[in-house]
């Protein structure tokens, strides 16, 4: 028996480096896990907005089978909790407000009445609870012996459209649980972080005369014009040193990619086309992929950054209009229908340049602005689907895809 | 124009600071470890989930629109909205008349004035492709401009991709009033 389960998890590990391939788990094969609260301080909405959010949490790491069901207990009880007797592991926290008005956190993780995890956590400011969430699963995820997901910590950052012409920036947690607007007022999308450190981003403002890119830094709150242009003007991508940017640029009417040096401030035009190249994208410092309309359709290209070669990257689909590439992997956004009549449906497909497996990723509604983490571990994406624009995280090796609505607006771009 | 104005404080940069060193640290664990009242179980890590503050930009809201004199906007009203046809970029027959009244206009009781074309389309998603289809409607309004004799460096463009709907029901009248090229005048 224990052969064949080693067989088995060796195929899956097997299957599981190539992201095309989906890979079924059988959520009874996952183990069972099971959380109590023990919590001394906060009302009964605190601690179950609490709860909800760490089962959250614990599911999107596609790690266990878990238990949705809210139990108390007490934080120092040796047993845990009758009905969660024939559970593989148990999570037991502790909510208690400090003097200071503090949330502090006591957690571990029982298996077999053994305590096998524990660590405490601190935040200054409870609201911000979500946060201690996210980071209690990435220490549990990372506990389990898996890749790290980084992207679990980290912002988001989208535009919301609330009227015609009118939106908002927003700052999120990946659930948008969490919501800051840091830009009010005026018509303001397509924000796009400027570093790894998430502390400036880059935005399009539709206010001025003519499209204008502006970064702000959000410690200091100071806003600046980096560059304008007629017709259009986006900050499609950043080097991951942050010191190039792909903009996409329309001075003559003419969409085209540009390459901007953020320190000499010297702009490189990367395509020439006579039609529209849009949403450069780095593969590395040298390569970009792109959306461009050169055969006469929609469809993803790459081209090296010192090299006027074009390579076509995708053969399926003929209406490919927005991508993201991490490595050897790209996700599209390709229209399925083409109706003036009924409503079309935009999913997203993945394809490895390095083999020919096309995965789709989504069923259902308009599925846009796929963007990788910063791991390649998931997939961020707009879903709009009656009505209802949520954000989307894929998770490709665990062939898992979760969603967080959006209460008011629609979102436009995201990125993270 | 707008101008931004930077005001507020309190928004939030939200930083993990983590025990392991791989996160930007804003605020670093301050608690010494503490050690846990069971045996098997190592000296318990205490993790700072810290928020700090970063400052909130918000915009001066008033429009230009609002500000700009009351005869520019009934000049604007005089201009017609140019619409396409699903997928298509080129001018309708049935739009050129709007083209040249559009361009006598231009150079007549607007012509002390600049001319911001903006282009719209339905809703076709939110990506960069939709805005350059909005962009390439503006395009051709904006060279039919030119050849009905309006001075090329006196027009703008901007498209508002699927963001700036008129009709926001999902019917085909509808969508066809969304794709349109429409005139606003600036100083």
């Amino acid at each position: 028996m224990k052969i064949l389960i080693s067989f088995l998890i060796a195929v899956a590990i097997s299957y599981a480096s190539d992201a095309t391939i989906e890979v079924i788990k059988k959520v009874d094969s996952l183990p069972t896990l099971a959380v109590e609260d023990s919590s001394v301080s906060f009302n009964n909405k605190f601690k179950m907005k609490f709860f909800k959010s760490l089962v959250a949490d614990l599911n999107v790491i596609s790690l266990f089978n878990v238990d949705r069901s809210y139990r108390t207990v007490d934080y120092d009880a040796s047993e845990v909790s009758y009905e969660n007797k024939e559970m593989n592991y148990v999570l037991r926290y502790k909510l208690k407000k400090d003097d200071n008005g503090a949330l502090n956190i006591e957690l571990k993780i029982l298996s077999k009445d053994d305590i096998v995890f524990s660590k405490n956590y601190k935040v200054n400011n409870p609201k911000i609870y979500m946060f201690v969430s996210h980071t209690i699963a990435y220490d549990i995820n990372k506990f389990m012996g898996e890749e790290p997901v980084e992207w679990m910590k980290r912002k988001v950052i989208f535009s919301r459209i609330i009227a015609p012409k009118k939106s908002e920036l927003v700052i999120a947690d990946y659930t948008l649980t969490y919501q800051h607007v840091i830009v009010k007022g005026g018509f303001n999308i397509f924000p796009k972080w400027a570093n790894k450190a998430q502390d400036s981003f880059y935005y399009t403002s539709l206010d001025e005369k003519i499209p204008t890119l502006k970064h702000v830094n959000i410690k200091t709150a100071r806003s600046k014009i980096i560059k304008s242009s007629d017709g259009m003007m986006i900050c499609s991508d950043v080097s991951s040193d942050g010191k190039k940017l792909l903009l996409t640029m329309a001075p003559k009417g003419q969409p085209d990619i540009y390459l901007y040096d953020v320190n000499s401030r010297k702009t490189k035009k990367l395509t020439k086309y006579g039609g529209i190249d849009v949403s450069g994208q780095f593969v590395n410092k040298e390569k970009i992929v792109f959306v461009s309309d050169r055969l006469g359709y929609p469809n993803i290209f790459s081209k090296g950054v010192n090299s006027h070669s074009v390579e076509q990257m995708v053969y399926y689909g003929k209406s490919n209009v927005a991508c993201s590439a991490f490595g050897e992997y790209i996700v599209y956004k390709s229209r399925e229908s083409s109706n003036v009549f009924s409503t079309n449906t935009f999913n997203l497909h993945l394809i490895s340049t390095e083999t020919d497996f096309i995965r789709r990723l989504t069923a259902v509604g308009v599925n846009e602005f796929p963007r990788f983490s910063i791991d390649g571990d998931a997939i961020i994406f707009i879903k709009n689907y009656k009505a209802q624009s949520s954000i989307g995280i894929i998770r490709l090796n665990h062939n898992k895809n979760y969603l967080f609505p959006l209460k008011y607006g629609k979102v436009q771009s995201i990125d993270w | 124009m707008n101008s931004f104005v930077i005001s507020g404080v309190v928004a939030a940069l939200l930083v993990l600071s983590g025990c392991s060193s791989k996160e930007p640290v804003v605020e670093e664990s301050v608690q010494s470890p503490q050690e846990v009242s069971v045996e098997k179980v190592a000296p318990v890590e205490t993790e700072t989930v810290s928020s700090s503050e970063a400052s909130v930009m918000s915009e001066d809201t008033s429009n230009a629109s609002s500000s700009s004199s009351g005869s520019m906007s009934s000049i604007e009203d005089g201009m017609s909205t140019i619409y396409f046809d699903f997928d298509k970029f080129n001018i309708r027959a049935d739009m050129e008349n709007r083209i040249v009244n559009d361009a006598g206009v231009a150079n007549g009781a607007a012509s002390s004035f600049s001319l911001k074309l903006e282009g719209n389309c339905d809703e076709w998603g939110s990506d960069e492709y939709n805005f350059a289809l909005g962009l390439r409607r503006a395009n051709t309004v904006k060279k039919s401009l030119i050849a009905e004799g309006v001075d090329a460096n006196r027009i703008t463009m901007v498209s508002y991709g699927e963001s700036n709907p008129t009709c926001s029901i999902k019917s085909e009248n509808c969508w066809s009033k969304n794709r349109r090229v429409d005139f606003k005048l600036l100083p």
